[in-house]
């Protein structure tokens, strides 16, 4: 598993959502939140696969909430946390 | 010399629009009319029928795609043969009088056959006093759902330039005849899922009824206010997690049609239930409105899950994870690029051998707010829209969530003769308190 900062798990996570939603990543902003960007269920579970293929955390048997979730910034922080 | 017949300007069919295609023949073998849906917007106001006409009529010829119909190249693979006259859209318009339902028109139109191969658009105009309603019925091997939201965005368009936008032509679709192995090796993991779900026997499923019955379909829709459908998304995020609506939703919709299965004394085999996911992303290619950008999930249920709301939505999660995890839906896009090789009798005949006659117990989408739907329509201002679609047979039974401008509505679709009247009022009693409503 890779040493990361918060920031570095940032820019990872805007360029897979970027990814992802085929979006400009220039329009992925850390503090936008992901449903507003378009994802939808299953894009947001791609996005959890990524992370458990980097990270090693399976984030979708874990209990956490809309506020961990909902931006690549809380998501990173989450991330930062749990590693 | 005589000039080689070409490929290159011909959009060629991808195996999840062949697919579709076996859904079409196959509903038309049991019912006599094809696997269509119909996108009913209810209009503030009654627009000008001779207006309509008019407008209908000059801005379809700007889509030559509308009047096509599937042809084999001569390398066998399908591709949609562009017409050399202008394309057919039926339009139709009533006037409810007093006392009279909207419903059984609505009905009527999304079950009434297209008049010939080469229309695949209908557009009927109802109206009811002061308000109206326009039904704008598709074919399923034209358009998918969020296809069709986005050509009624460009109907729209065109209305309010006075029939003057010109709309380039999507780019060929090329025949897809080349990397064979990548495209067997995503066969040979679809062969295994599709071996796994049909394991212990076929599919749960519900008899379609004796064929004297009325084939078309019935509906019965539930609608929430933006702030009963703002609950619901919280309630759905509190107990299923942030942007899980989809399995929250699912886990309702399959306790409330197992009630039904029990009290027939259905009790053998898993639920099978196949979930329509939209390939497109925003900010993909903006000419993805004709023809189908969809892939599958597949989902299997057992019994003992059901009972337990939190474990059957474990169940969903997890199984749409490891989905995701195993590119199931890319692995399906490719490996039915080899099914177009096949009749379309075959198709179906493929289809149902894989799971042992039923090709599923019950179908299910949840289509998010994309934001394509028009927010007026032909001058008018759209109160609501809604979806309406007949489920391919077998298993001629779906639930089908949709949420637009903020506002969620659920459709309840059924082959007549497959749910009785009294098991209809359950599933929508059930799907209603379930939501909260």
């Amino acid at each position: 598993m890779p040493e990361m900062s918060v920031e570095e798990i940032e820019e990872l996570l805007l360029a897979e959502v970027a990814n992802i939603l085929l979006a400009d990543p220039d329009t992925v902003t850390v503090d936008a939140p992901l449903h507003s960007l378009g994802m939808n269920s299953m894009a947001f579970v791609e996005l959890l696969v990524v992370i458990e293929r980097v990270f090693r955390l399976k984030l979708m048997e874990t209990d956490l909430t809309k506020e961990d979730f909902q931006t690549v910034r809380s998501l990173a922080s989450c991330i930062s946390r749990m590693t | 010399m005589a000039r080689l017949p070409s490929s290159k300007n011909k959009h060629h069919l991808t195996g999840i629009d062949w697919i579709l295609h076996g859904f079409d023949f196959m509903t038309k073998r049991a019912t006599g009319a094809g696997n269509m849906f119909q996108i009913v917007m209810e209009l503030e106001g009654l627009p000008a029928e001779n207006e309509v006409r008019d407008w209908l009529d000059v801005c379809t010829r700007k889509f030559p795609l509308l009047g096509g119909r599937t042809r084999r190249d001569f390398n066998l693979a399908p591709y949609w043969q562009m017409p050399s006259r202008p394309p057919q859209v039926s339009f139709d318009v009533h006037r409810l009088q007093a006392g009279d339902e909207t419903l059984p028109l609505l009905e009527r139109g999304v079950n009434t056959p297209f008049r010939s191969e080469r229309e695949h658009l209908a557009l009927q105009l109802i109206h009811a006093g002061e308000s109206s309603h326009a039904a704008v019925k598709f074919d399923h091997r034209l358009f998918d759902a969020h296809g069709a939201e986005m050509f009624l965005s460009m109907l729209q368009r065109d209305w309010e330039e006075g029939g003057r936008c010109n709309w380039e032509p999507p780019p060929c679709e090329p025949a897809h005849l080349s990397e064979w192995r990548d495209k067997f090796e995503a066969g040979k993991q679809v062969n295994r899922t599709f071996l796994r779900l049909a394991e212990s026997g076929p599919p749960r499923a519900l008899p379609l009824g004796p064929r004297s019955i009325s084939q078309g379909f019935a509906f019965r829709k539930i609608t929430f206010t933006e702030q009963q459908s703002q609950e619901i998304i919280e309630r759905a995020e509190s107990e299923a997690g942030y942007l899980m609506a989809m399995p929250y939703t699912m886990a309702l919709t399959i306790q409330a049609l197992h009630a039904i299965f029990v009290n027939r004394g259905i009790m053998t085999g898993n639920y099978v239930i196949p979930v329509t996911m939209d390939t497109r992303v925003p900010g993909s290619r903006p000419h993805a409105v004709f023809f189908n950008h969809v892939s599958l999930l597949l989902f299997r249920i057992h019994d003992r899950e059901v009972g337990d709301f939190h474990a059957l939505l474990k169940s969903i999660k997890q199984q749409m994870y490891e989905q995701a995890r195993m590119g199931l839906a890319r692995d399906l896009l490719e490996a039915s690029l080899l099914i177009r090789i096949a009749p379309l009798p075959m198709v179906s005949y493929l289809v149902k051998l894989y799971l042992k006659r039923d090709i599923a117990s019950f179908c299910f989408s949840f289509l998010g707010d994309t934001g394509h739907m028009p927010t007026r329509f032909m001058g008018r201002e759209v109160s609501r829209s809604y979806h309406m679609a007949r489920v391919p047979v077998p298993p001629g039974l779906g639930v089908f969530f949709h949420q637009t401008h903020g506002r969620l509505s659920v459709h309840l679709s059924y082959l007549r003769g497959v749910l009785a009247e009294g098991e209809v009022e359950t599933i929508t009693q059930a799907l209603h308190s379930g939501l909260g409503g």
